[in-house]
């Protein structure tokens, strides 16, 4: 006990210390034989109508319910609550999971979900549209700032979901639907899952699978009127119920690809 | 006690090392400015809990004044001639005083009259229809209407980020390398969460410092009787939603518009009547020029339709038929309710 002075004691932890805190400052990746979180990319693939045509953006279609000619200049939508179920049984929450989705968006019409724990999923669960809580928030940032112009100033909420275009049968010429709500019979919300049709979704470092999801924008007027009758929609209420519900109970798994 | 010391020297020596470390190891330099602390939000102690709880956004005196800044600042409008304090003065606690609708920029009119904003931090819902939920967000419809100030958010950031004062003003309040629209909102709220008024004759009444004469008292009693249930003490709104029969066709659908619920035709916010003397005209379209006509409304004026308030009709004739003098007596009352240092005190405005 008395060997050595409290005072040198001490200075040979603080030089102990020293040397093992320095590799930690380096910068370069450890190797280590736990397995590392990864990611994974969710993308959308669009096609239209029943006939399953090709579809995108400035893209002029026929609708075969409507009649409509419809040429989209915006689809722009909000994904969020990524969830993956593990082959145990447990499920895995990606914290703070909101995106927005469109042509000029960060990735597009995909996003990556990151840092999932390694591991097997049979299944992922993913909602169409804004929670609500997030609705009652106040400001926020990323894909929720109020600075994208997808939240409502008169009525707050986010416009989960903005399709706008052209088409000779309107009125003014123009189609805007602006579609959310998520109180009440206004919730347009819809949580959605994916069995990723019986395959198994490998999560490790390094690689980087991709779901895929298909969705059919002339869905939107499934059971909703020409744009000749009806060709703006800006408020919640049970058309953009109707309208967001056709269009988000389509969208299904298309692929695994990993 | 030798060893004490010593063992004390070696122990800050220990911590020395290891703190040159960290700090050698972290990518960006340590900010030698603070994340501020939370000092100066007091709730008046008569006043109920908030329900405003900041959350995230701590509230702090440099956050208060740069929110205030933003208020007054023109730069927030597309044209650089309008801020929010244009039309919310503090000489009329701060609403727009003498004015039913307010001018924006491009000679845009406002839809309905500009409100108060103080004790904001108590409110459940905003604007006359509580369409907003949150007072984070309540600005977003000034800053961007077109009858108003008309930019959009991602340019007042822009120009935030590019101001020579403000991404320092921002980072000493915030931390953040750069503006965000969260941080402008959040100063704004803090803003508006600060400008609390507490200190009226009613106010000193309730701490035993001052006394209300004859006819105040009388009006008090009456007020009680007659108003109280909508504009409950001792913020003076118990922010419900009520028609209170100032027409029976409604060109102005108030709280319908964002319920779509029938019976919230013609139904509106019930407003503070703290600092009523100063705010007027009165009503969701400023109609009524002076609290006489109001009282007068109220009296005998009160108009049936289906969506009237309950509490507005007595023995089944619409009205609550007060006379001249009661109603004098309520004006009275009401003039207790002005904060003179509210409105006169130089550290809430720029």
């Amino acid at each position: 006990m008395n060997r050595l002075p409290v005072k040198i004691t001490l200075l040979i932890a603080a030089l102990v210390t020293t040397t093992l805190l320095l590799p930690s400052c380096k910068k370069e990746k450890q190797s280590t034989p736990i397995a590392q979180n990864g990611d994974m990319k969710v993308q959308f693939d669009f096609v239209f109508g029943s006939n399953q045509l090709p579809w995108e953006i400035g893209k002029t279609m026929v609708h075969t319910k409507t009649g409509d000619t419809l040429t989209f200049s915006l689809l722009k939508f909000y994904v969020s609550n990524i969830r993956l179920k593990k082959t145990d049984g447990t499920w895995w929450s990606e914290p703070n999971s909101y995106y927005l989705l469109c042509t000029d968006c960060e990735e597009g019409y995909s996003f990556t979900v990151k840092n999932i724990p390694a591991g097997n999923y049979t299944e992922m669960q993913y909602t169409m549209g804004v929670d609500s809580a997030a609705n009652t928030l106040g400001a926020s940032t990323g894909a929720l700032s109020l600075a994208n112009g997808m939240f409502w100033d008169w009525n707050s909420g986010y416009i989960m979901l903005k399709a706008e275009g052209t088409s000779p049968n309107s009125p003014s010429g123009n189609f805007i639907f602006h579609l959310g709500g998520f109180t009440g019979t206004n919730n347009v919300i819809t949580v959605k899952s994916t069995d990723f049709g019986g395959a198994v979704l490998d999560v490790e470092k390094q690689k980087y699978p991709v779901v895929k999801l298909l969705a059919n924008p002339a869905r939107l007027w499934h059971s909703s009127p020409s744009v000749s009758v009806k060709s703006v929609i800006h408020a919640p209420g049970p058309e953009a119920v109707t309208m967001a519900k056709d269009f988000y109970n389509n969208i299904a798994f298309k692929a695994l690809e990993q | 006690m030798g060893k004490l010391l010593r063992l004390k020297q070696a122990g800050v020596l220990l911590l020395s090392a290891v703190l040159l470390l960290l700090t050698a190891c972290s990518k960006k330099e340590v900010q030698d400015i603070p994340k501020a602390t939370t000092d100066g939000w007091v709730r008046p102690a008569h006043f109920p809990e908030p329900v405003y709880r900041f959350g995230d956004n701590v509230y702090s005196k440099a956050g208060f004044e740069l929110g205030r800044k933003l208020f007054f600042d023109p730069m927030l409008s597309r044209d650089g001639t309008i801020s929010c304090a244009s039309c919310h003065r503090q000489k009329d606690a701060f609403a727009d005083g003498g004015a039913a609708f307010s001018m924006g920029i491009d000679g845009g009119i406002s839809r309905r009259n500009s409100p108060v904003v103080f004790n904001m931090a108590w409110n459940k819902s905003f604007m006359w229809d509580g369409g907003v939920n949150h007072i984070e967000v309540m600005p977003l419809a000034p800053l961007t209407n077109p009858a108003e100030m008309g930019d959009n958010i991602k340019n007042i950031v822009r120009k935030l980020n590019q101001h020579p004062e403000y991404p320092t003003l921002f980072r000493q309040v915030f931390n953040r390398d750069t503006v965000d629209d969260q941080q402008m909102f959040w100063a704004l709220a803090q803003y508006m969460s600060g400008l609390i008024s507490a200190n009226a004759k009613y106010d000193q009444n309730i701490k035993g410092t001052a006394s209300l004469t004859t006819d105040e008292q009388e009006g008090l009693t009456l007020f009680r009787q007659h108003c109280a249930s909508c504009h409950s003490e001792p913020l003076f709104t118990d922010y419900s939603f009520q028609n209170n029969g100032i027409d029976h066709v409604f060109a102005d659908s108030g709280r319908y518009r964002i319920t779509r619920n029938d019976e919230d035709w013609g139904r509106f916010k019930v407003p503070t009547l703290r600092n009523v003397t100063l705010s007027g005209p009165y009503m969701h379209d400023g109609r009524f020029n002076s609290l006489e006509e109001v009282l007068a409304h109220y009296a005998n004026g009160v108009q049936q339709s289906a969506t009237l308030s309950p509490l507005l009709q007595k023995n089944g004739q619409p009205g609550l038929g007060l006379s001249d003098n009661e109603q004098q007596k309520i004006i009275s009352f009401l003039h207790t309710l002005t904060d003179e240092e509210f409105v006169s005190n130089p550290y809430l405005v720029e």
